[in-house]
This record gives C-alpha cells, sequence and structure tokens, in this order.
C-alpha cells in the first residue's frame, strides 16, 4: 500500500466528513466520485466501501447534534423503520442494478431540491 | 402525526439505495426539505440517524461479496471523522436560514456534477452478474 493512495482516500474520506456533519447527508455523492475517479478504486468496491467509511461519520454527527439539542427520535422513528427496511433489499440487490441510469435520475431531483432549498 | 406513513415509504426506498452507497440519504434529505418541508436541521438529524440502520443491514452483504476494501475504509473513515465532527459542531451553531442556503448550492453542485459526468464503464465482474 503506498502512502499516496491512503492520503488520497483520507482526503476523500474528510471531504465526505464535511459534507455528512454540516448537511447530515450527502457525504456518498461526494465521497464515491472522488474514491472511482480520482483514486482509481473499482466501482462496485467504491460504492460498498463508502456505506462502511459512512456509517461511523453518522454515529458522531449524530451524537453531536443530540447533545446540542437537534434531534427528535420521535419523528426519525417512521424514518428508520423504512431505511432498515431498504437496507436490507439493497444488500440483496445490489448486484444487479444499473448504476449509471440511476444516477442521471437522481441529478435531476438533487438539482430540484438544490433550487427549492435555495430560492424558496 | 399523519405524516408516518409517507415517511416509513420513503424511508424504505431511499434505503435500498443508502444500502449502495448511492445517495439514499441525500435524496431522503431532498425529500424532507423540498417535499415535506420539515424545517433544515431536523432534517439533517433525521437523516443521520436514518442512514445508521440502513448501512448496518446492507454492510453484512457487502461483507459477504467481498466488496469491503480495508486499505480504502480505513483511512477515509479516520479522516472523515474528524472533519464530520467539527462539521457537525458548526452546523448546529450556524444561523437555519443559512445553513439552508449552504445545502441548496451544495446540491446544485453535486447534481450538477452528476448530470454531465460521463458514464464510468461497467467492470468486468458486474458484467459476468449480468
Amino acid at each position: 500500500m503506498e502512502k499516496g493512495k491512503t492520503f488520497k482516500y483520507a482526503l476523500a474520506g474528510g471531504a465526505a466528513g464535511v459534507a455528512n456533519g454540516l448537511f447530515g447527508g450527502g457525504g456518498g455523492m461526494i465521497l464515491v466520485p472522488l474514491l472511482t475517479r480520482w483514486c482509481v478504486v473499482e466501482q462496485r468496491t467504491a460504492f460498498a466501501s463508502s456505506v462502511a467509511i459512512i456509517l461511523p461519520m453518522c454515529v458522531l454527527s449524530s451524537s453531536i447534534y443530540f447533545f446540542r439539542g437537534r434531534l427528535d427520535f420521535l419523528a426519525a422513528m417512521p424514518y428508520l423503520f423504512g431505511g432498515l427496511l431498504g437496507g436490507l433489499v439493497g444488500g440483496r440487490v445490489f448486484q444487479k442494478l444499473d448504476v449509471n441510469r440511476l444516477r442521471r435520475w437522481f441529478a435531476l431531483l438533487i438539482l430540484y431540491g438544490g433550487v427549492k432549498s435555495l430560492f424558496f | 402525526m399523519r405524516a408516518w406513513l409517507p415517511a416509513l415509504l420513503a424511508g424504505a426506498l431511499t434505503g435500498i439505495l443508502s444500502g449502495f452507497g448511492l445517495g439514499g440519504g441525500t435524496l431522503l434529505l431532498i425529500y424532507m426539505t423540498a417535499f415535506a418541508a420539515l424545517p433544515q436541521t431536523l432534517a439533517q438529524g433525521i437523516n443521520l440517524l436514518y442512514f445508521i440502520p440502513a448501512a448496518a443491514a446492507a454492510l453484512p452483504f457487502h461483507a459477504k461479496n467481498r466488496c469491503l476494501d480495508k486499505s480504502v475504509i480505513l483511512p477515509a473513515a479516520a479522516a472523515g471523522l474528524a472533519a464530520a465532527g467539527l462539521a457537525a459542531w458548526i452546523a448546529t451553531s450556524l444561523d437555519v436560514h443559512l445553513l439552508r442556503k449552504l445545502f441548496g448550492s451544495f446540491l446544485l453542485c453535486i447534481g450538477l456534477s452528476e448530470l454531465f459526468r460521463r458514464p464510468q464503464p461497467v467492470s468486468e465482474e458486474r458484467r459476468r452478474v449480468r
């Protein structure tokens, strides 16, 4: 393992951490492209590993949100159960997915969210 | 609270994608802020919590499929933790309106870069699976 690569992975992880803490998400949207294009990690490995990288960040960030009084567990409940179900399905069908087509649709939704947050 | 059913569905749909590291958390954030009109920091806190079970549920499958690379995960997670801790502290101190504008700008940036980038070649292994 060369030093340069480890440093690049750390930078990519750091960038994802900023999004994770600041916006409560979106780390994967930064991390996966950085890993696949800049660090040349194989695509499927990058997607899966990003999940393992972001999980501890979510634990830390959500604890900080909690101690600063910004967490509402009751409001989060339905999302949590949904997320658990979805995660189970997602792990199973992971191999059969056309990632590239999916990402185009995402991009449009993300842009919509951006415009709405900025201007409305 | 009548909104639990759409919340559950939104969580499940985006959870499928979160399990891939495909930006399901980002989509859920957009659902909560742009469609369900939740306050920004509430949505962010929910999103952080939400990713934990979704990720934990998907990880064993990824491990079984040998898609996890420790040499990538360890340095990225270490640096990411430091950055996330600092950023979470900043986020919970910032003015909510400013935070929302920052979030909107962030979405525009990643949305545009997703839209205009060339599709990546499908790896050999995936091709065989199909």
